[in-house]
């Protein structure tokens, strides 16, 4: 749509746009998106620029001149491509020379391409003609063969056959790319080449993929619309009968014959057939035909619920035809049987009774992914019905899955690190997780055939609460706690144990691992399970028993030097973390001493601080009092002297003075 | 049977097919009770004989053909393969050779004609793909067109790889049943061996008038031709 004013700044009516097919508003020079798509392809080596003189000429890269250094302006293509005057030159000269159409005759044009004068350093005229193929090709050569074609064309290079040299191959390879490359726009076929080519088709169709495949022909033509599973386009629903096979009806039918819509049932299977066992040629009538709705044949109803069949031949009639007897000529009422249409339905619903469900599970047990066998073995149901139902059962696809995992007995350890029967985290608070799913497979893989009726859907992780009291050592625990799991489970978290103890000590890893044993595969006995249960130690981080494990077969170190060893690993074991937690103990008391005694400390210091103020308060109070004294003292002094001096002029009264001397003694 | 001492640098080979895959090319021609049936298709040997027999019953059961014709379709696929297998056990001598492969056959409505070269020696061959191109490339929609094709060819072949076995016995096993399509007869391939000296020798490219005679030809014809084309087939056949 062409632009209006107010126009964008860059706009230039009088300039047009090749690319953009001629439209007006800029010129092809300043033309963004081409400039991008120019940058594009010399990115991806599809063109190159040459250097120099008679600037700016792509260059056919099919030629045998190696590509000429790229000397073109390098500036990223982009917005400010408007600026350089160079490119805007090698723009135009692209834009002429487009990709011409081959004018001569294709056996003559090999020469102009070759520089006649070899060892001139001249770039090539700019009549070249121009190719695109891609990169991945740049090995083609014209006047030599690729290693790549031999390789893939090895028929022409192994000498076999008269009709097979490599010269042979060149002149189909040489022809059929110039064929392309008189007009490159158009999609070559194999078709039209192998009409001009002597040699086997087979053969030269293959050449011909294998040119078509590298891009070195119709790299640049369209696709044909109908690529890809054109069969699958192409079938068409017919009326009637494929022609191919033609029945005529007879004078005797009762109806028009029709035939299956889906064509080619019987045509073509026969081709596709290989060594294995295939399933039995199917027709229409026995892919669809439950599917189909029962019609009789007569009247076209629909027989729902019963109809009669024709015993002689493929016919039903619904009932109401069958009473009316409209079922045409030569057949009689005794040729008819009732059948029901609940028979047919599909019984998909297939019901397991219980000893099958046992045959199931025991033969799934021994074949575990063959459900050829499995079905075998449970005769009474076919195969989709044994996958259905085992998947339905509710551990159905934990055996499944679990048969994968058959093999990997050896992983019991991993397992079973996520197995924590006691989890110490305080010795406050335990709870125990018992992961009894994986507890269920291992019991699969251990007890190879085991009792497939002893297996309850395994109930996920269940936390128990916890059953240990902080009174109890942690000994006493591990006892109580294992004797109540099964002891695959122990046994399992023995084998952790001693992997743990492994990793940490030479020692132990020696006398367990040293001759190599797989101990994952010994079966274990329980009673000494369950007795050296008793003597086992507490590991601080995972799981809680070591059991010793004696594995049945392939032993070197004789029996009681391993139960000693065993024996002395785990109680040296124990005494060392005893120590360790004796010290920490002692540690803890008397960080705890400390802090009373500074508790006490700081009593004391109160108290006597508390003392001193007491005292200084009496201090103040004495010196009060003496004050007080002493003033109290003057007084008392001050009242004698006055009555003193009143009391001299009054010795002659004898009273006052007897009271007073009275007084005074 | 061992080959005679035939000039062949090639040591002679098991009887099959000359193709990628080792399929019979069956055709049936059959008239029972005034109904007709005529079919061509391929059909693995390897297969077990009672396929034959579920295929005829299929056969029959689909086309809701005559129940007569049962017995007559096992017994024609069954003495067709029979024949095939008669030759299996013997050698065959193939050398190098690059046959002309005739194609002349109309399939409802589209007429067929072409000619292409065909190395005997080609295990990797394969009759069904260069029908399926060859549709493609000259753009037929007809997808009987492809299978018919492919018959044609292994039919050929099969012809070719019979004579080719050292027995004296004279091929009667494809003329037994009515051919289905217009065919023309094969020359005999006594220019089969072509001679690849000269064949091969100065250029592998065709001289441009000899182009033609190598394309395929494509005809579609109209009803009335097809149905003019059937009732003469009916009448010679």
């Amino acid at each position: 749509m062409p632009l209006k004013p107010p126009y964008p700044r860059w706009y230039e009516k009088n300039a047009h746009c090749e690319y953009h097919g001629g439209v007006s508003g800029h010129a092809i020079e300043n033309c963004i998106t081409f400039k991008r798509i120019i940058q594009r392809m010399r990115n991806r080596s599809w063109i190159y620029f040459n250097n120099s003189e008679s600037p700016n000429i792509i260059q056919n890269p099919l030629s045998n001149h190696q590509e000429n250094e790229e000397n073109a302006i390098t500036k990223k293509m982009g917005k400010k491509a408007k600026t350089i005057v160079s490119e805007v030159n090698s723009l135009l000269a692209w834009s002429k020379i487009r990709i011409p159409k081959l004018t001569k005759d294709p056996g003559m044009e090999n020469k102009p391409r070759h520089d006649p004068n070899p060892d001139s350093t001249r770039p090539e005229e700019p009549e070249l003609d121009l190719y695109t193929i891609p990169s991945y090709s740049s090995w083609f050569a014209w006047n030599d063969i690729h290693k790549t074609e031999r390789q893939a064309l090895k028929e022409f290079f192994e000498g076999s056959s008269i009709s097979r040299t490599p010269k042979i191959y060149k002149e189909y390879r040489d022809f059929i790319i110039k064929k392309y490359r008189e007009d490159p726009s158009r999609r070559l076929t194999f078709t039209e080449i192998r009409k001009s080519l002597i040699g086997d088709v087979t053969l030269l169709h293959k050449v011909f993929r294998f040119l078509e495949t590298w891009g070195l022909i119709n790299f640049v033509a369209p696709l044909k619309p109908h690529e890809g599973s054109e069969s699958d386009d192409r079938v068409r629903v017919e009326n009637g009968v494929p022609k191919g096979v033609r029945v005529v009806a007879t004078p005797n039918s009762l109806r028009p014959l029709s035939a299956p819509v889906v064509k080619g049932k019987n045509s073509g299977d026969g081709v596709e057939e290989s060594e294995a066992k295939l399933p039995p040629l199917a027709s229409y009538s026995d892919v669809f035909g439950d599917l189909k709705k029962l019609h009789c044949g007569n009247c076209g109803d629909n027989c729902d619920s019963e109809y009669y069949e024709y015993k002689k031949d493929n016919f039903i009639v619904c009932i109401k035809c069958f009473k009316s007897g409209n079922y045409g000529e030569g057949i009689s009422k005794d040729d008819f049987d009732l059948k029901d249409c609940s028979e047919k339905s599909a019984t998909n619903g297939a019901v397991w009774t219980e000893e099958e469900t046992l045959l199931l599970l025991d033969s799934v047990m021994k074949h575990w992914d063959d459900w050829d066998l499995v079905a075998q073995n449970v005769q009474t149901k076919s195969k989709l019905d044994c996958i259905t139902k085992l998947i339905e059962l509710p551990f159905g696809e934990s055996l499944i899955d679990s048969a994968k995992g058959r093999g990997y007995s050896s992983s019991t350890s991993t397992n079973m690190i996520g197995i924590k029967p006691v989890c110490v985290t305080s010795s406050e608070h335990q709870e125990k997780i018992i992961n009894e799913d994986q507890g269920y497979d291992y019991t699969n893989e251990n007890e190879k055939n085991g009792d497939p009726e002893n297996q309850e859907p395994p109930s996920k992780k269940k936390c128990t609460a916890s059953i240990s009291d902080a009174d109890s050592s942690l000994i006493e625990q591990v006892a109580r706690i294992s004797t109540m799991v099964e002891p695959q489970i122990t046994a399992a978290a023995a084998e952790a144990a001693v992997a743990m103890l492994s990793d940490e000590m030479l020692c132990p890893r020696e006398i367990f691992y040293g001759d190599q044993i797989d101990l994952t595969n010994g079966p274990l006995s329980p009673t000494l399970r369950a007795h050296d249960i008793r003597e086992s130690e507490i590991q601080e981080r995972s799981s809680p028993s070591e059991s010793q494990e004696i594995p049945l077969k392939n032993s070197d170190v004789p029996l009681p030097l391993r139960i000693r060893a065993a024996v002395a690993t785990g109680l040296g074991a124990a005494a060392a973390h005893a120590k360790l937690l004796a010290l920490q103990e002692e540690r803890e008391i008397e960080h705890l001493v400390a802090i009373i005694i500074e508790a006490q400390l700081k009593k004391l210091q109160s108290k006597v601080k508390h003392c001193d103020d007491a005292e200084l308060l009496m201090e103040k109070e004495y010196a009060a009092i003496e004050e007080l004294k002493e003033h109290i003292l003057g007084e008392r002094i001050n009242i004698l002297r006055t009555t003193y001096n009143t009391g001299t002029s009054k010795l002659l009264e004898p009273s006052s003075v007897q009271s007073q001397t009275g007084n005074m003694s | 049977m061992k080959s005679p001492a035939s000039a062949s640098w090639k040591a002679p080979l098991k009887f099959r097919m000359p193709a990628a895959e080792n399929l019979v090319p069956i055709r049936l021609d059959i008239e029972v009770d005034g109904q007709r049936y005529k079919d061509a298709f391929t059909w693995n040997p390897y297969d077990p004989d009672s396929e034959v027999v579920m295929f005829a019953k299929r056969t029959v059961k689909d086309l809701k053909l005559a129940p007569g014709f049962l017995p007559q379709i096992v017994q024609f696929i069954q003495s067709q393969l029979a024949t095939f297998r008669s030759y299996a056990g013997q050698d065959m001598y193939v050398g190098d050779k690059i046959v002309p492969i005739k194609l002349d056959l109309r399939v409802d409505h589209t007429v067929i004609r072409d000619q292409f070269l065909w190395d005997l020696n080609n295990f990797d061959s394969d009759p069904e793909e260069f029908a399926r191109t060859l549709c493609k490339d000259v753009g037929i929609e007809d997808p009987e067109v492809g299978p018919a094709i492919a018959l044609a060819i292994r039919e050929q072949l099969y012809e070719i790889a019979i004579q080719n076995v050292t027995s004296a016995r004279e091929n009667r096993i494809n003329k037994k049943g009515r051919r289905a399509a217009e065919h023309f007869p094969i020359s005999k391939p006594s220019g089969a061996a072509l001679d690849l000296m000269k064949l091969f020798r100065s250029s592998v490219v065709r001289k441009r008038k000899e182009w033609d005679y190598y394309k395929p030809v494509l005809d579609l014809l109209s009803n009335e031709d097809v149905d003019a084309l059937e009732a003469k087939e009916e009448r010679s056949g």
